[in-house]
């Protein structure tokens, strides 16, 4: 039998996370369902507004089957996605890169900097992002800041980056996206044991060889949770890629399609729809995050 | 109509608050229980003002607010603008009672039975609206609302291609028409307008087809092929920032409307750069699309008097010029033609052709409703297109 003061402090710690369970609910799981009751839903004959269905039973899958194939069809929205999957992968590539260092630099280097490091790396936030995408439009532009200092650097300075270009998306969703990569990098650099550090070193480790066998496997728990933070948001970014390249269809993304559709056209089923498949694809990534965590764990515990 | 040159920052930063907030799913939660009392009927004769504050449904930016403090100011009372970002949004906030105002101040002629139909509108009583004569006579019996029951015009506008003059001859404009933004020379430098209806039927039109609400679905997949074919000819744009893009030379042709070049005329020009480098082209032949936005009265106004106090304040000729001048975008006021405007130094003399004429309205091509279905495809055809 549980002693009563066992009991107690279930009963405390259950208590204690009601709100949270409430604020899952209310701005998880009722969204959650709201997206499927309208992507299974139907349409208000006269007003065409949505009309959801709340009663699973009466669910119309029609739409969605539609989007479906329209997906699997590579010359269709298939290469929206696949697109948007090659943008965002490149994303975190540059990310890696660019924040990598930053991030090893902040937690493990500047110690008596840290703090103000730490503060210009969220200073960013302060303004809007639309506003920081207007402000790369303006940088980016022919007779820009980017091409005058490629043009001093004796380098070609005279490409249009704004004519609807991949590396143009991907340079905005690494700006945009970085400072959420570098943060949880940071925390988990941070938190890494120096001693494992100084054991290598004692066995005659060059730093190199001390980075590479034993700092990046131990900031891979640390990576994928940065990687993670990044990707989910990119699959559904459509600003960034409607500032930076003035509406081309050459580098249209699955938000950019989920707009288009959500945004008072006659089938909002159909962007519902995409919400749904995306959200599913995203959750594979989720597990496999999840999972090369848990088993992370489980071998440090081992 | 579907955007504006001002409209397009404040759409952009209100769709994504919209987005975020999950408005499309708005009719969801509120369902159709709108709340507060509908009338169907006109109000009655002679009834005096009520004491406001007035509550006015408005696209952002989209009515002079000098124009705005002057109706406050005769009147004594206050106007409070609530904004949406596109039509849609504005019949969904209505219908689902999250927005209560007097005056719709932009209905669009395509979804204005939607707004009658599901009972949003109330008839308008034309004693109060002394100035409705001063309205272009195209529109005393407009095909979307016989007889002007429940609105009257606001603005007037037409979709053509905006170009720079000093880039393309214009002579070669005129011949060519709509099949310009087909030639591969303008590559990277051409754009058209983002909204299914407009796109679609460039297409159609270039094909000589001039029936833009069509429903054959073979016309409509054609068209789709034929603008899926500018992603890799002209690596065309699809926006609606003509009116600063054709101005500061980014864009040389842009498939647009023709109030955003009378609009880049006058505020988006580069310093130094004269008003003669803008041209516009529409068919000689009226034979292209033409729109108007209108005013109309909730049926839920809980200010009707003053709501018509309102709409026939913005009908008066020179509160219209004062409105016209801030907007860019026309009202159908008699008087405010191109003789007049380009008289008076505030059109250049080669952009006389934006100014709609009484003949455009009448002979242009309209957008009409499209049936459920047919709407449908028109929509997935577009989305083929964008997703390049």
């Amino acid at each position: 039998m549980v002693p009563l003061h066992g009991r107690l402090s279930t009963r405390l710690w259950a208590g204690l996370a009601t709100p949270g369970t409430v604020w899952l609910v209310a701005l998880f799981v009722v969204p959650v369902y709201a997206i499927l009751a309208v992507a299974f839903g139907n349409i208000d004959p006269i007003l065409r507004t949505t009309a959801p269905e709340w009663n699973p039973l009466l669910w119309d899958f029609g739409p969605f089957r539609m989007i479906l194939d329209r997906i699997l069809d590579p010359d269709d929205l298939g290469a929206v996605f696949i697109r948007t999957g090659l943008f965002a992968l490149a994303a975190l590539a540059g990310c890696c890169l660019i924040g990598y260092p930053v991030a090893y630099f902040v937690a493990r280097t500047a110690h008596r900097s840290r703090g103000l490091l730490l503060a210009l790396l969220v200073l960013p936030f302060w303004i809007s992002y639309l506003m920081r995408m207007l402000a790369w439009v303006n940088l980016l532009q022919t007779d820009g800041y980017i091409n005058r200092l490629l043009g001093w650097l004796q380098l070609p300075s005279n490409r249009n980056w704004l004519d609807g270009d991949w590396p143009t998306v991907v340079i905005g969703l690494v700006y945009g996206y970085v400072p959420f990569f570098i943060l949880p990098l940071y925390a988990a650099l941070e938190r890494l044991d120096v001693r494992w550090l100084e054991a290598a070193r004692d066995l005659g480790a060059t730093p190199v060889w001390t980075f590479l066998r034993v700092t990046l496997p131990l900031s891979i728990p640390g990576l994928l949770a940065a990687s993670v933070i990044v990707v989910l948001p990119m699959c559904g970014d459509y600003f960034t890629n409607s500032y930076l390249t003035g509406g081309s269809p050459r580098t249209e993304m699955v938000g950019n399609q989920i707009e288009q559709f959500l945004r008072g056209s006659s089938q909002p089923q159909s962007g519902a729809s995409l919400v749904i498949i995306l959200m599913l694809l995203l959750v594979v990534l989720m597990a496999y995050y999840l999972v090369t965590i848990a088993r992370s764990q489980r071998e440090a515990s081992a | 109509m579907p955007g504006s040159r001002r409209r397009f920052l404040a759409q952009s930063i209100g769709f994504g608050t919209m987005f975020a907030a999950g408005v499309p799913l708005l009719g969801a939660c509120g369902g159709d229980s709108a709340s507060g009392k509908r009338v169907t009927k006109a109000i009655k004769d002679g009834l005096s003002p009520e004491a406001g504050p007035l509550r006015v449904f408005n696209f952002a930016d989209y009515v002079n607010p000098d124009v705005v403090a002057k109706f406050e100011e005769q009147y004594g009372v206050k106007v409070e603008i609530t904004t949406f970002d596109v039509d849609a949004e504005a019949i969904s906030k209505l219908a689902s009672g999250a927005v209560e105002v007097d005056v719709h101040h932009s209905c669009a002629p395509a979804t204005l039975s939607r707004l009658i139909d599901g009972g949003l509108l109330q008839p308008l009583n034309p004693s109060y609206l002394t100035n409705r004569g001063n309205v272009l006579s195209a529109f005393d019996d407009p095909w979307y609302d016989p007889g002007s029951t429940y609105t009257v015009p606001y603005t007037v506008y037409s979709s053509g291609i905006g170009y720079r003059a000093d880039r393309i001859d214009p002579a070669e404009i005129e011949e060519r028409g709509w099949d310009i933004i087909w030639d591969a020379r303008f590559k990277g430098v051409t754009s058209i307008l983002d909204d299914y209806r407009e796109g679609i039927s460039l297409a159609l039109l270039r094909r000589g087809i001039t029936d833009i609400n069509t429903t054959d679905v073979d016309l409509i997949e054609q068209a789709s092929a034929d603008l899926q074919e500018l992603v890799d000819l002209v690596n065309v744009k699809v926006n609606i920032t003509g009116y600063t893009d054709v101005p500061e030379g980014a864009t040389t042709l842009a498939h647009t409307w023709s109030g955003d070049m009378l609009a880049g005329a006058a505020s988006y020009l580069p310093e130094g750069t004269d008003a003669s480098v803008l041209g516009w082209w529409f068919p000689k032949d009226s034979k292209g699309p033409v729109g108007n936005d209108c005013m109309a009265v909730t049926s839920n106004a809980s200010n009707p008097v003053l709501a018509h106090l309102y709409i026939n304040f913005l009908l008066d000729a020179a509160i219209a010029e004062e409105n016209w001048y801030w907007n860019g975008y026309l009202p159908p006021i008699e008087g405010l033609d191109a003789a007049y405007l380009v008289g008076q130094g505030l059109t250049p003399p080669n952009l006389e052709s934006a100014v709609l004429t009484d003949d455009i309205i009448k002979n242009g091509l309209t957008y009409r409703p499209l049936d459920l279905e047919t709407d449908q495809v028109w929509e997935a055809a577009w989305s083929r297109f964008t997703a390049g």
